[in-house]
């Protein structure tokens, strides 16, 4: 009796914190990558871990979806460049600026935007995104000296610069970091299955995906206080 | 004949000053290059972001309402690619999407000469391009989803091979 009464209390528990949402940091702990090296020896991780960082070069008009080490030198005159960077849908985006050679006198700017931007349609936008526009704008020119690093509040950022001068350039280390409740995602791929769990906060959130797609809700559960309205609308992307 | 006179030296010297507003007169981007820009350049200037976002406003200009800026592009691309090795697609469709993007604003700032001529006599301090600032769209670039979508893929395709690269270099690890 005393085990069965045991057995539910752990049942209560468990199921309480699943209500808070607080397995899922469990999941996200226990599907990492350190897992399938723990029956690896010590010298195998020491070998591992001194793998070298991925480097290449970066395009005026590039997109990233690994992490490593990227360098822009210009040969000629760049004016319009940018720069996308995309994770999955539980990571966000780390940039760390390691070496910076612009003219910012002379015209040459380098900017971090928390999201995307196209043809001035901001990804997420002004609505569900906790940053004014203006403060999504990462100039290096105005805080290089202050801020040599930044995260993205979502799965996705991108760079703006631009370089006159040949040989300019800068070099960056992305990395991706856990994002145990994504709220503004872009999906990379034009299939697959997403749960997005929003615990007890009260904001927008958005799933966009750039491809022509039919979205279909399996399952929907909103909360509800007094007399909220709960509103399901489908998106079709064409 | 002296007002005559003093009238075409003001022109002249209107002509002629260096204005950093009258950067939409200038021809191309090395000439405007030497020229010492104002850190503030980007922002209280309203013809960059246009210039940026007149991607499409450039294209139903040129009469091209039925021509997606796709179409064009791969014009191009298919064009040089077949001076180019086979083994280089990436490098084409990049050199292809900037040369595609590099050509708008020159073309925009040609086509822009007339209504910038206005605006050379305007914005003569600082303060006032502050507070048109805030007035300005955000900086953003006129790309199209089709090529968005193309180098996504290319980036995933990046992706899965440094992903199988990983696992090579672990099961050669573990293999010792």
């Amino acid at each position: 009796m005393a085990s069965a009464f045991r057995l539910q209390c752990h049942c209560i528990l468990i199921f309480l914190a699943a209500l808070k949402g607080e397995t899922r940091y469990l999941e996200a702990k226990g599907a990492g990558e350190d897992e399938p090296f723990l029956l690896l020896s010590a010298d195998l991780k020491r070998e591992l871990a001194g793998r070298q960082l991925y480097h290449r070069a970066l395009r005026c008009i590039d997109m990233l979806s690994v992490e490593g080490q990227f360098t822009f030198t210009a040969e000629q005159p760049q004016l319009h460049c940018a720069a996308f960077f995309i994770g999955d849908p539980e990571e966000l985006i780390t940039l760390d600026y390691d070496f910076v050679n612009i003219d910012c006198q002379g015209g040459d700017f380098l900017k971090v935007f928390d999201g995307w931007i196209l043809k001035g349609e901001k990804f997420p936008s002004s609505l569900d995104h906790p940053l004014p526009t203006s403060e999504r704008y990462i100039d290096f020119c105005e805080s290089g000296n202050i801020r040599r690093s930044f995260r993205s509040s979502q799965n996705v950022a991108m760079i703006f610069f631009r370089i006159h001068e040949p040989g300019n350039g800068f070099t960056f280390t992305i990395k991706k970091n856990a994002n145990l409740f994504p709220c503004n995602v872009i999906s990379q791929t034009p299939t697959g299955r997403f749960t997005m769990v929003i615990p007890h906060q009260h904001r927008n959130c958005s799933f966009s995906i750039i491809y022509p797609v039919v979205i279909k809700i399996s399952d929907l559960i909103l909360g509800h206080l007094n007399s909220l309205h709960l509103k399901v609308s489908c998106l079709f992307v064409s | 004949m002296k007002l005559q006179l003093l009238v075409s030296t003001g022109i002249l010297l209107v002509a002629l000053l260096p204005c950093h507003d009258c950067r939409a007169l200038s021809k191309s981007p090395p000439a405007a290059a030497s020229a010492p820009l104002p850190p503030d350049f980007l922002h209280p200037q309203p013809s960059l972001p246009v210039l940026l976002r007149m991607g499409e406003e450039y294209f139903l200009r040129l009469g091209n309402l039925n021509k997606s800026p796709t179409a064009s592009f791969f014009a191009s691309s298919s064009s040089s690619s077949s001076r180019l090795p086979p083994g280089a697609p990436a490098t084409n469709f990049f050199r292809a999407a900037v040369q595609q993007l590099q050509q708008l604003p020159e073309r925009s700032l040609e086509s822009a000469a007339g209504p910038g001529e206005g605006e050379a006599e305007s914005l003569p301090r600082e303060a006032m391009e502050r507070e048109k600032r805030s007035e300005e769209p955000p900086i953003s670039l006129d790309l199209t989803f089709h090529l968005l979508r193309e180098v996504l893929e290319m980036a995933r395709a990046e992706q899965l091979a440094q992903q199988a690269h990983s696992n090579r270099k672990l099961m050669e690890i573990i293999g010792k």
